[in-house]
């Protein structure tokens, strides 16, 4: 029995199984696409427009927690298309703008960008940011978004 | 070493999860893989007069009542309370926990007639002496935690209990018990007028952080806690809730409140860190025997050209604000390239490695003026606040 800490000792005690859905914090209700495309839409008017500092400003406030997973992708999309089109000179000074809350939503997208396909495209720039948001505020995000189960 | 360290004892090579003192702050116990032991405080390095040893599984938790009892709980499902005799001696009694997990904590209440265990079977086990049957009884608390209990806290009362644990929710339930607790007790307490046991008082969520420790201020109605985002949060019975991050971004473990308006929290970063409230709120206050930041700069100055390039020569103000940020370790391991060894004159803080608790070790004046913590390096530190 050396690998004893691999027996499943739930299995035969249904009040104790974790599933996938405690994990998930408690939400009033879910957020649709329907509801996002405004903000997608005003997210891609302003970048298109030029003002990356107010993309990120928006992108960073109230990001859609609540969303189910393909939502979350369609909407990160479009994060990642504004994150991608900020110049490398100003991103540690839109960074420098943002308040802890906002860093901390930063950092999970980036992080989520590192984890999917066309993140990893962008790797370089996702790194950028990420360099400049350390720079600035430390390990304080990392630790934040590492224990928060609220995910983007 | 900081001045504010009073004293620092080495005491076992394995990590201290828990400590307590006894009421006259004379004995000292701790938690050392399977045992507890017990030393005498006093002279110029502590005694260890008794070894408690009935666990066989690593002792999760130690505390002492006002009656010089000592609990102590562990991996094993078990926990024991140790009556002291007249030698010095401890007679030990099993508390029938009736729990399939490790018991993570525990806690007397004030009055020390029952104590409150937290386990990873998502149960609070309430357990008080029953007279008649000679005999520890335990009741549950279950509903709703989700996950393992980390900490616990009793209110003076003697009937909330705040606990905190790693499903994110810090909840206050009550623990009372009928013929132990009276019902005027809670007359006027403002967390609500019903009791009755296991009752869910409050819950509070933020994120879903681990929470590590948990801690009443019952005068001002007040519970706080810190997590593993590095908060720590203060809330009232109101639902008021104050949140403060720490300065430098790693979890605490612990934390005390020294008087109504400061509290002191310690953890992953080795050293006490102290926040206040001001008008605005909560805020960080003071390092305690925290590492020199010039010391560390003038250490990384010398032979680290590769780092500064790495993390950009433009941004002085930066690297002012997070002097140690990735670069001791690194220099750290070109030392060891270097010279085969890593060289000692650097300044370290009291606590090698994370701090797990804090407890007051004087008093005056309603204001803790002392604090003893442990730490998983093995040692006992006593700062003066």
């Amino acid at each position: 029995m050396s690998d004893w800490r691999r027996i499943d000792i739930d299995a035969f005690d249904p009040d104790c199984r974790l599933t996938a859905n405690d994990l998930i914090p408690p939400y009033e209700r879910q957020v649709t696409l329907q509801e996002l495309q405004p903000k997608m839409e005003q997210l891609r008017t302003l970048s298109s427009g030029g003002d990356t500092r107010g993309a990120v400003q928006l992108i960073t406030q109230d990001p859609p927690y609540s969303a189910d997973d393909t939502t979350k992708n369609q909407y990160f999309q479009v994060v990642l298309e504004t994150l991608s089109q900020v110049r490398q000179a100003d991103i540690i000074n839109i960074v420098k703008e943002l308040n802890t809350e906002q860093q901390i939503v930063l950092v999970k997208y980036l992080y989520k960008g590192m984890s999917l396909p066309e993140g990893q495209k962008q790797g370089g720039i996702l790194l950028a940011w990420f360099e400049k948001l350390t720079q600035s505020s430390g390990v304080t995000p990392i630790v934040h978004y590492l224990s928060d189960r609220r995910t983007v | 070493m900081d001045k504010s360290v009073l004293s620092v004892y080495k005491l076992v090579k394995a990590p201290i999860y828990s400590h307590c003192l006894s009421q006259d702050k004379s004995l000292l116990a701790i938690t050392c893989e399977n045992n507890c032991l017990i030393y005498r405080l006093g002279g110029r390095h502590p005694q260890l007069v008794a070894t408690l040893e009935n666990h066989d599984k690593t002792v999760t938790a130690v505390d002492i009542s006002v009656h010089g009892r000592i609990v102590t709980c562990s991996q094993d499902r078990n926990a024991y309370v140790w009556e002291p005799l007249s030698d010095g001696s401890y007679r030990p009694t099993l508390v029938l926990l009736r729990i399939n997990r490790a018991a993570t904590c525990v806690s007397w209440a004030p009055n020390g007639y029952k104590f409150a265990v937290g386990s990873s079977a998502r149960i609070i086990a309430v357990c008080y002496y029953e007279q008649e049957n000679n005999w520890w009884v335990s009741k549950h608390i279950k509903k709703p935690i989700k996950s393992t209990v980390n900490c616990l806290s009793w209110h003076e009362n003697g009937v909330l209990l705040a606990s905190g644990g790693t499903d994110g929710f810090m909840r206050i339930f009550s623990g009372f018990i009928k013929g132990l607790d009276s019902k005027e007790t809670m007359a006027n307490s403002p967390w609500g007028s019903k009791f009755p046991f296991g009752s869910l008082i409050k819950e509070q969520y933020q994120g879903g952080a681990y929470i590590h420790d948990v801690q009443w201020r019952s005068n001002i109605e007040k519970v706080a806690y810190v997590a593993h985002d590095g908060t720590l949060d203060v809330l009232d019975y109101q639902g008021n809730l104050q949140s403060v991050n720490a300065p430098d971004g790693l979890p605490y473990r612990a934390l005390l409140w020294i008087n109504d308006h400061e509290i002191l929290c310690a953890g992953y970063n080795c050293h006490p860190v102290m926040f206040s409230e001001a008008s605005q709120g909560w805020k960080f206050a003071r390092d305690y025997d925290k590492i020199a930041a010039a010391n560390v700069l003038e250490k990384t100055a010398t032979g680290s050209s590769t780092s500064s390039s790495q993390f950009g020569s433009t941004q002085d103000e930066d690297n002012d604000e997070n002097p140690t940020f990735g670069i001791s370790a690194l220099r750290k391991f070109k030392e060891l390239d270097l010279k085969g060894k890593v060289s000692l004159e650097q300044k370290e803080s009291a606590h090698e490695n994370a701090i797990v608790s804090l407890i007051p070790y004087a008093e005056s004046n309603g204001q803790i003026t002392q604090v003893s913590s442990c730490g998983l390096d093995g040692k006992v530190v006593l700062y003066n606040i």
